[in-house]
């Protein structure tokens, strides 16, 4: 017996009441507020400025080059997350004593939080105190050069690795769990390689879950900033800056409020339409019932 | 065969421990004042280990435990409330046959993935204009809105496996609506209440960018704190932030630890292509 609407709308609205204020309004009124020349504590009402906000916010070569390392973060990270946490996941399928203790140990690195994990990477990467480079000192070894200097792009996107790649192992874990013995029989008789076991007997079970996986990463990766804040400051120079990162500097330091408002609400709109694709690859198809 | 499998599973499980334990343990060891020396062969450790870093946490930020305290009551209030509406809202869209069901399932799901920073700063200045900036109440909402939609989608796929029948039949006995959820819903789906409750309080207590745009004087929590330690000396005690992260770090640990049985259960279940 489904609900009435009476009552769908009495459940919901407490929902709602929370979502399109807070959420859905700020939103849509950064965008409105862009073509104006609004600023916070200003008494005079705002007007409309049209395209300049746009000209002036896209002429900043760190802005660019912001929404460049933004991209290439998500593509990289996200990948890498999902290849590393269903590779392990698939070597751990099969159930063993500890499993479960395993699958708790993995969510740990999720615990901390993204400003907890650059502090603690900050030094753990430093030469002198850190764990990087206490093996080459043990085994007598040259140093390795110190990372956040010579290869900070490549730190921020190992340190974002490493805090959500167990992630995915651990949500994946159950999926794969669920894939009957026999099909591994089956791949392994068809003389299927790893990677083709993968391809063949995992992704098409966990597509959907996958999917979903990977449009919380992303999204997530696209908001990263304050690990890479606390881990390199955006630096050396604007190096490691991001979306983020520059619209906190903009709305903080500048007090510029339509150069922290743009990239907010332009990254919006990259996210809904990834997620009209998410909702049009998940869509409901005619043999539906195929799928066990 | 088995034999050459167990050994290879083996070594990728102490591979997995060890990848995301160890540094932890150095974190662990800096916190006791456990350094390594790097610049000398072999490396040196210093030795013995002290409380001291926890001892002078509170000398560096005077209010450090109130600040601890706050953020452990606003997270607990964002947790119950985000929680207690996403489930009224995740049971609506679970038991209703409206065709739009799917796309605002999945649009929370869209919603739940927007990052923080891309609506934070018309936010603040709506908080400003309601007098809620810088409050309890400002935070508690604006979280509860940025947590809530993956809240419904997480607990709609828990609902959706509740068979229909037990509702049905208490209906027929007359129970309300009021009923049907506390007495019914409720304990069927409270493991997955357990869980996205225990989600929701650590994305929380880890939130960062919002409280550090929507507060200052008034409300200050632990990870906008933890920027205190690293702004005032780039090259900061290392002992005394690694002393603040391990304490930072002990509540989620607690929660998730408590909540173990059903955290080792968690499945997350993606709204099916029929479903």
């Amino acid at each position: 017996m489904p609900l009435t609407h009476r009552q769908q709308l009495v459940l919901l609205i407490p929902f709602m009441a929370v979502v399109i204020p807070f959420l859905l309004c700020p939103a849509v009124l950064g965008f409105a507020a862009s073509f104006t020349n609004y600023a916070p504590f200003q008494p005079a009402a705002p007007v409309f400025i049209g395209l300049h906000n746009y000209e002036r916010v896209f002429g900043d070569e760190s802005f660019i080059t912001s929404i460049r390392n933004t991209a290439v973060f998500t593509f990289l990270t996200v990948s890498a997350e999902l290849v590393i946490g269903v590779a392990v996941a698939y070597a751990l399928r099969r159930s063993f004593r500890g499993r479960s203790l395993l699958r708790f140990v993995l969510l740990l690195p999720w615990l901390i939080s993204p400003a907890a994990s650059g502090v603690m990477w900050h030094q753990l990467l430093s030469s002198e105190r850190g764990l990087l480079n206490f093996w080459p000192t043990l085994l007598r070894l040259p140093p390795v050069p110190y990372p956040l200097v010579n290869a900070p792009f490549a730190a921020v996107i190992a340190v974002e690795v490493w805090r959500k790649f167990p992630l995915v192992t651990f949500l994946a874990l159950p999926g794969i769990e669920s894939i009957p013995a026999v099909q591994w029989d089956m791949a392994r008789l068809d003389g299927l390689s790893i990677v083709g076991r993968l391809r063949h007997v995992v992704l098409p079970r966990l597509r959907l879950l996958l999917l979903t996986i990977g449009l919380l990463l992303v999204g997530d990766a696209l908001g990263i900033s304050e690990s890479v804040f606390f881990l390199t400051g955006g630096g050396p120079g604007v190096q490691t800056s991001t979306i983020g990162l520059y619209s906190y500097a903009k709305a903080i330091r500048a007090s510029n409020w339509s150069f922290a408002a743009i990239p907010g609400w332009i990254t919006v709109v990259v996210v809904l339409l990834l997620g009209a694709g998410y909702i049009y690859f998940t869509r409901p198809r005619d043999n539906a019932h195929a799928r066990t | 065969m088995p034999g050459h499998k167990h050994w290879e599973r083996w070594l990728l499980v102490v591979l997995c421990v060890v990848i995301v334990l160890l540094p932890l343990l150095w974190t662990v060891l800096a916190s006791f004042g456990v350094l390594v020396d790097n610049t000398v062969t072999p490396p040196l450790w210093s030795w013995p280990p002290t409380l001291a870093s926890y001892a002078e946490i509170n000398i560096e930020q005077t209010y450090f435990w109130q600040e601890f305290a706050t953020t452990i009551l606003l997270s607990a209030v964002i947790t119950l409330l985000t929680t207690g509406i996403a489930f009224m809202a995740a049971y609506a869209l679970a038991r209703s046959r409206f065709c739009w069901r799917r796309i605002m399932v999945q649009g929370c799901l869209v919603l739940g993935s927007l990052p923080v920073f891309s609506f934070i700063f018309p936010l603040s200045d709506m908080l400003r204009v309601l007098r809620l900036h810088d409050t309890f109440v400002g935070m508690t909402l604006a979280e509860c809105a940025l947590f809530a939609p993956l809240a419904v989608y997480i607990l709609h796929g828990y609902i959706k496996q509740v068979p229909t029948e037990w509702e049905e039949s208490a209906y027929l006995d007359g129970a309300g609506l009021r009923q049907v959820l506390t007495r019914v819903v409720l304990p069927a789906v409270y493991p997955g209440l357990i869980a996205t409750a225990v989600i929701i309080f650590t994305l929380s207590w880890n939130q960062y960018y919002l409280p550090t745009i929507l507060t200052g004087i008034h409300i200050k929590v632990i990870p906008v704190m933890m920027r205190d330690f690293f702004a005032l000396e780039r090259d900061f005690d290392w002992r005394l932030a690694a002393g603040v992260l391990i304490i930072s770090l002990l509540p989620v640990s607690l929660v998730v630890a408590a909540a173990h049985r059903v955290m080792e259960r968690f499945i997350f279940v993606p709204l099916t292509e029929n479903g």
